[in-house]
């Protein structure tokens, strides 16, 4: 999976970007383009500031310097994200997940996604309260649709199940699913691997690449799980301290210096040498350490 | 003091032995029970300070000998407490939360209730009625020796002999037949209450609405269903399993069997007719008008085909429930309507000819009405409700083809008997009122029914979307001040094209009360939680100070009067509402029962998803595409609506109303109204609402009026104690419980759940 | 001008008030995060509690020395705080420990504190009495100046509650900020299941915040009642009053909740006397609930957390 399936139209381009809470600089002029139909993973150490990007991307914060032009579903014009309110940028076809997850817990699995299904539904209380024909129609199909979604993360027997009584992994791609349902042209998963069993590891790439591939869904993820990320990310960008360090195919990034030298925490010339003399396995488990960090 | 003092002593703890360990916990225990015995200790004592001995009710609690009754109390409590482990395996066998239910219902019934309204009688409790009664010779000897013949000890007595059976039934597994004759005595007991009281009331020839001997009856049978339970299930189901096997078995044989009790109850017990100084039966009643021009149809009604219709409907339900015949259930559900309706139609013509032809202390149409007709209109509700059950059930047994699409389905599936118990609201909201005295009456209108009202549209706030909203009677006190102006009541006249009835301006309150709600929830909404409380008190405050203040427009403190009550003209619709009651009652249930319908909708719909996934996670729900700022709007202006209509309701009801009706302690109220009957669950805050309305009402007979706020606080601190989901939590709400700490102590293992019955 | 600095003082008297119930409802939202509803009755209990001490010690129409003065302050003061702490920590165990263990709703909370506010203050009614006016020893309201500057005048009541306010304040500003308890209390409201994880004990902390802000409730009942009045419902408008001025300064929030209290009791007195008041023709006591009411939703839609935030203990 390492041929990018990108088509060359840009669906985020980040320029210049900085963001800082006081004095703390968060992200320090990072660049970056996101390209359609790509799975683009950001890997950086704890505190490199990977969930402020997603914040940023998301109309969580708001950055102080750059832009950030949005054109999430294929035909879009480019549009600013910054200054845009968080469910704006979703309606635009930006779809989220959390590093600690964050479903409804009292809402069964299926509400759970309807409730991303009919953020694009137009029936308002009137019709809900006196049952109008659109707001049954529209009940139905965000029934069927929601069904369809948890049928394809494989939730569909857990489906009136109260979302806080489902496994941890089930957990996850349950909040995946709840985006999905949103209709996205982007999805930002942020850590969807943490804390899952090796299976569900697996199950889980299986899942980012046939929400790829089939749904033409482009992915930006954040993982600290190296083996997860090259094996289903078509390109990487590091981030180190708010700062871009590196961008490239796994293989690119898996030889990098300055990549390792961020990992290790050594500097560059070291790290270099290390690459020099190391097999790429070795960089990889030392890579998959840090994941103790989290 | 410090942290690592802390961390040593829980060192040291830990080091002592285990047994050490529970003697602590025993001893605290104890002390608490003792606390706990000595509040009470104080809530009872009668007694006030005064300014010259403020320690006077103090020492006359707390050292007077009856301390001691209290001690034992707290000693009772800590036995109980403590021995609760081993207690619980005895109350979940068969038949001991239906006994000990009962039992308890026939106790408040001699202690607390009233036996009779008669004023002759000072005291119309049991306690006050039994002298008079067991004195009295012209009563039947069999009611007399109910009321007390040997020590006065009767009907204790007879509580202690069937409760003792059914208990050695419960004891000794194998015997059936004990649980029988204990059940079928317990019965026999609870009818000769009920003969009892109704030999009395006779006897008084006094209008009574009094409910003693139908609570006692009530509490029979439950004691005597725990007899059968206990017999037919040899020690091995619990008696939830039981009942929920007699739903499967027949759904709608529960509601049979209550309308048979009502309904025999009615014809042969109550009084049909009841202008001032008589009750009289069905018979009676029947032969008062001979002669007096009543039509045939209502004479033979009265004369024979009251029973001729009950028995048909009674029959036929109880064979469509048996045989769950879908078409006989309809017939059934049908023919109980027909007899309602031809039921109501005698009731009318017979009370409108006997105020016509100047019966002695006959007032018109539905007055005079003794308690016998509306239990059998309760009846052939009940019943017609059970056809319609068991017709509807086959259809419902039709299996779902898609699997889980509808997900309520699927939640409905955990309360089956949901539907039975509507039926039986139903019955009793339309049914009960009239026979209620004026007091109870008065009560259910401008009380119980207006916060019911409020406490549904709270819910929206507080409960579906979680905002915290400290000053919602101000929306009511708009809703009643839009009233008022638009029927011309204030200092400010609306222009003659606006002046309305009252019922016109409710799309006017619910508009401007929709724009209030905005007004204040816009620039607000962005404020979390506890912001949100203040700034909302804050707006009610600021709307009842204006109003008082604001004499030119509102008249100030002085309030509005004069508001005409409300009135339809609507082509062949030509109703006023006036003095009676029980008018504003029906006009409320119209108004409480399109809301509720309407709600009930809203909260399955994409609204009611969004307001529940915003209170739980508001980030969650923006990163889903919920614009959160909108929906809590939508919740602020709906649950605003409703109050602008309780508003109008309760202006042209009450007539005039001054600012100090919309205090800023009403709104705390009914916020704690919705928690306390379970929030985001409709009829829970309904049932809180009703329950902490009523129950002050309630207390004014039991207990210095003046303590009654007192004893409303106890109750909802022990209500969130035991149950802090509410009396009827909701499904959404129950899944945040057992959240946070799970730390299971011995303490909190130590107290009943609060679940079961 | 003098004037002006008069009403000064007023407000300030009943800003401090106001500061020092504001007080126990910050203290208790910073480690629980939930509103303390029944903390007027607290305040109540003090103001009843301090009267039976003081009472009982000395008699009516006496005029002590200035010994005795602060004999009787502290005495007063003291026993106000011991049975507002005792109360607050019943409080604790009976209507919020229980819901705690069973991880109610934070609703819950509120209305458990709702019932246990109307038990208590009922309760009080009907073991003391139920007039609204009970007065305190008169020797507590002699109007002594104790400072009469260029027209400028302090009575001896309002430098007590001032001063006395202020001593406490900055007494439990330095146990918060310095001492062992203090840094306890600031970890279990910055993140309770780590504190547990270092070995602070929750309950006790929590038991132990309740304590506080119980002792400073019961204390300011007592100056309360030696400056106006007290009765089984005192709590209820100074309660709701300092519960806004916690929000003012933002909940949680430690001097927060002084700077709002003084800032409220200073609107509240002063507004009425600015011209442009009189020139809107809103006469009357009531507007100034209103004005003030304004005045706080404006500052919290501009500063949505309160002037200075919600950190508990965090220097402003």
């Amino acid at each position: 999976m390492s041929t990018p399936a990108s088509t060359g139209e840009v669906v985020y381009d980040v320029r210049n970007v900085t963001l800082r809470f006081g004095g703390v600089v968060s992200l320090n002029d990072v660049n970056l383009q996101m390209f359609r139909g790509e799975i683009l993973a950001v890997i950086g150490p704890n505190g490199a500031g990977k969930t402020s990007l997603f914040n940023s991307l998301t109309g969580v914060y708001t950055p102080q310097e750059g832009t950030i032009m949005l054109a999430a579903r294929a035909g879009d014009v480019p549009v600013s994200a910054i200054g845009k309110k968080t469910h704006v940028i979703n309606h635009l076809g930006v779809a989220r997940t959390f590093q600690n997850i964050r479903l409804f817990p009292a809402l069964t699995a299926l509400e759970n996604v309807k409730v991303g299904v009919e953020t694009r539904m137009k029936s308002g209380p009137i019709a809900s309260m006196l049952g109008l024909p659109r707001q049954r129609r529209e009940e139905r199909e965000s029934t069927e649709r929601a069904f369809e979604l948890l049928r394809s993360v494989g939730l569909a027997a857990r489906a009136n199940e109260l979302a806080s009584s489902l496994a941890y992994g089930e957990q996850r791609r349950l909040e995946i699913a709840r985006a999905l349902g949103t209709d996205p042209g982007v999805i930002l998963l942020d850590e969807p691997a943490a804390g899952t069993n090796p299976a569900e590891k697996r199950e889980l790439a299986a899942l980012i690449q046939q929400i790829n591939a089939e749904r033409g869904v482009s992915v930006l993820l954040i993982e600290h799980d190296m083996k997860l990320v090259m094996s289903v990310a078509h390109r990487l960008v590091v981030l180190n301290f708010g700062q871009k360090i590196a961008e490239g195919s796994p293989e690119q990034i898996q030889k990098d210096p300055a990549v390792v030298a961020a990992y290790l925490g050594t500097t560059t010339e070291e790290a270099s040498e290390l690459v020099g003399t190391a097999s790429v396995t070795k960089i990889d488990t030392d890579l998959d350490l840090t994941e103790g960090d989290v | 003091m410090s942290t690592y003092t802390d961390v040593t002593k829980g060192g040291g703890q830990s080091r002592r032995s285990d047994a050490a360990e529970a003697r602590i916990a025993l001893a605290k225990r104890f002390a608490g029970c003792m606390f706990l015995a000595f509040v009470l200790a104080l809530m009872i004592g009668t007694q006030e300070g005064t300014q010259d001995d403020f320690g006077y009710a103090f020492r006359k609690s707390v050292f007077a000998p009856r301390i001691g009754i209290f001690a034992l109390i707290g000693v009772a409590v800590f036995l109980a407490v403590t021995f609760w482990p081993r207690i619980v395996p005895y109350l979940s066998r068969a038949g001991v939360r239906p006994l000990a239910a009962g039992a308890l219902t026939v106790v408040v019934s001699f202690t607390l209730l009233n036996w009779t309204d008669s004023t002759d009688l000072n005291n119309g409790k049991f306690g006050g009625l039994r002298p008079a009664a067991a004195q009295t010779g012209g009563i039947d000897p069999v009611a007399r020796l109910f009321f007390g013949s040997a020590f006065s000890l009767t009907p204790w007595l007879l509580l202690l002999i069937v409760v003792a059976l059914v208990a050695a039934a419960i004891r000794f597994e194998d015997s059936s037949t004990l649980g029988y004759v204990g059940g079928g005595l317990a019965i026999v007991f609870g009818i000769w209450a009920q003969y009892a009281q109704s030999a009395v009331r006779s006897f008084l020839d006094y209008p009574d609405h009094s409910t003693g001997a139908g609570v006692a009856l009530l509490g029979f049978v439950t004691i005597g269903v725990s007899g059968i339970v206990v017999a037919r299930s040899h020690g091995k189901a619990d008696s939830g399993g039981f009942f929920q096997r007699v739903y499967d078995w027949r759904p709608g044989m529960p509601l049979v069997a209550l309308g048979a009790v009502v309904g025999l109850v009615g014809l042969f017990s109550a009084a049909w007719f009841s202008p001032t100084d008589r009750n009289a039966g069905i018979g009676l009643t029947s032969t008062m008008f001979h002669g007096t021009g009543l039509s045939g149809f209502s004479a033979a009604y009265l004369a024979w085909l009251a029973y001729v219709l009950f028995f048909a409907t009674l029959i036929l339900a109880g064979a469509a429930s048996y045989l769950r015949h879908h078409l006989l259930g309809w017939v059934a559900a049908g023919l109980g309507v027909v007899s309602l309706l031809v039921t109501l139609y005698v009731m009318h013509d017979f009370s409108g000819l006997a105020a016509q032809s100047k019966f002695d202390g006959a007032t018109g149409a539905w007055d005079n009405l003794g308690t016998g007709g509306w239990m059998l209109c309760g009846a052939l509700t009940v019943l017609a409700g059970a056809g319609y059950l068991v017709a509807r059930h086959e259809q419902v047994e039709v299996p779902d083809a898609a699997p889980g699409v509808s997900s309520d389905a699927a939640l409905a599936a955990g309360s089956k008997l949901g539907p039975a118990l509507l039926v039986v609201i139903i019955a009793s909201a339309l049914f009960f009122p009239p026979t209620a005295t004026q007091f109870w009456q008065t009560v259910l209108v401008t009380e119980i029914g207006i916060y019911v009202l409020l406490a549904i549209g709270l819910n929206v706030v507080v409960g579906w979307a979680g905002l915290l909203d400290l000053g919602f009677i101000a929306f009511y006190a708009i809703g009643s001040y839009t009233t008022a102006y638009l029927t011309g009541r204030l200092p400010v006249k609306p222009p003659s094209f606006l002046e309305l009835t009252p019922l016109a301006a409710i799309p006017f309150a619910i508009v401007i009360c929709l724009v209030a709600g905005v007004l204040l929830g816009a620039p607000t909404l962005r404020l979390r939680g506890d912001y949100l409380a203040i700034v909302t008190l804050g707006f009610g405050e600021i709307i009842r100070v204006v109003a008082n203040n604001s004499t030119p427009v509102t008249n100030g403190s002085r309030g509005a009067f004069n508001i005409p009550p409300p009135e339809i003209h609507i082509g062949p619709l030509d109703i006023k509402w006036g003095d009676n009651v029980l008018g504003y009652w029906y006009l409320l249930l119209v108004f409480v029962v399109i809301v509720v319908l309407l709600f009930n909708r809203l909260e399955h719909s994409r609204l009611g998803r969004a307001w529940a996934a915003i209170r739980e996670d508001e980030v969650a729900a923006q990163a889903t595409g919920i614009n959160t700022v909108r929906v809590k709007l939508l919740a602020f202006a709906i649950g605003a609506s409703t109050s602008g209509v309780a508003g109008v309701y309760f202006a042209s009801q009450i007539g005039s109303f001054t600012p100090e009706n919309f205090i800023l302690n009403n709104s705390i109220l009914v916020v704690a109204y919705v928690v306390f009957g379970g929030m985001g669950s409709l009829p829970g805050a309904m049932a809180g609402a009703a329950v902490l309305t009523w129950l002050p009402e309630f207390l004014r007979d039991q207990v210095p009026a003046e303590d009654r706020q007192m004893w409303i606080g106890a109750v909802i601190l022990l209500m969130m104690i035991f149950r802090p989901a509410g009396l009827i939590p909701a499904r959404r709400r129950r899944a945040e419980l057992g959240g946070l700490d799970k730390k299971d102590s011995s303490e909190t293992t130590a107290v009943p759940a609060g679940e079961g019955m | 001008m003098h004037e002006f600095l008069n009403y000064v003082v007023l407000g300030l008297t009943r800003g401090s008030m106001y500061a020092l119930i504001a007080l126990g409802y910050t203290l208790v939202y910073g480690v629980l995060q939930l509103i303390n509803f029944a903390h007027s009755e607290v305040f109540m209990s003090g103001a009843f509690g301090s009267y039976l001490v003081v009472n009982a010690v000395t008699h009516d129409g006496a005029h002590p020395a200035w010994y005795g003065v602060i004999g009787i302050l502290v005495l007063g003061l003291g026993s106000g705080a011991a049975v507002g702490a005792a109360v607050a920590y019943g409080l604790e165990r009976v209507a919020y420990r229980p819901l705690r263990r069973r991880g109610a709703p934070k609703l819950a909370f509120l209305i458990s504190a709702i019932g246990a506010s109307f038990f208590l203050s009922q309760l009080a009614g009907k073991l003391f009495n139920r007039l609204n006016n009970n007065d305190f020893p008169t020797y507590f309201n002699v109007n002594h100046h104790v400072v009469a500057v260029a027209g400028v005048t302090v009575s001896l009541v309002q430098a007590i509650i001032i001063v006395s306010a202020l001593v406490m304040m900055l007494f439990l500003d330095t146990m918060v900020n310095r001492t062992k308890l203090g840094s306890s209390i600031r970890a279990v409201a910055e993140d309770a299941p780590t504190a547990a994880l270092m070995g602070i004990d929750i309950d006790k902390t929590i038991a132990r915040t309740f304590i506080i802000g119980g002792a400073l409730a019961g204390a300011a009942g007592f100056l309360f009642g030696t400056a106006y009045f007290f009765s089984n419902t005192m709590g209820f408008i100074p309660g709701v009053k300092a519960f806004a001025a916690a929000v003012l300064g933002g909940i949680g929030n430690i001097r927060g909740a002084m700077l709002g209290g003084m800032l409220l009791g200073l609107i509240e007195v002063l507004l009425p006397t600015f011209p442009w008041w009189h020139a809107t023709g809103l006469i009357g006591i009531q507007w100034t609930d209103v004005v003030a009411f304004l005045i706080l939703v404006l500052i919290l839609v501009l500063r949505p957390t309160g002037l200075l935030g919600e950190k508990l203990g965090r220097a402003a």
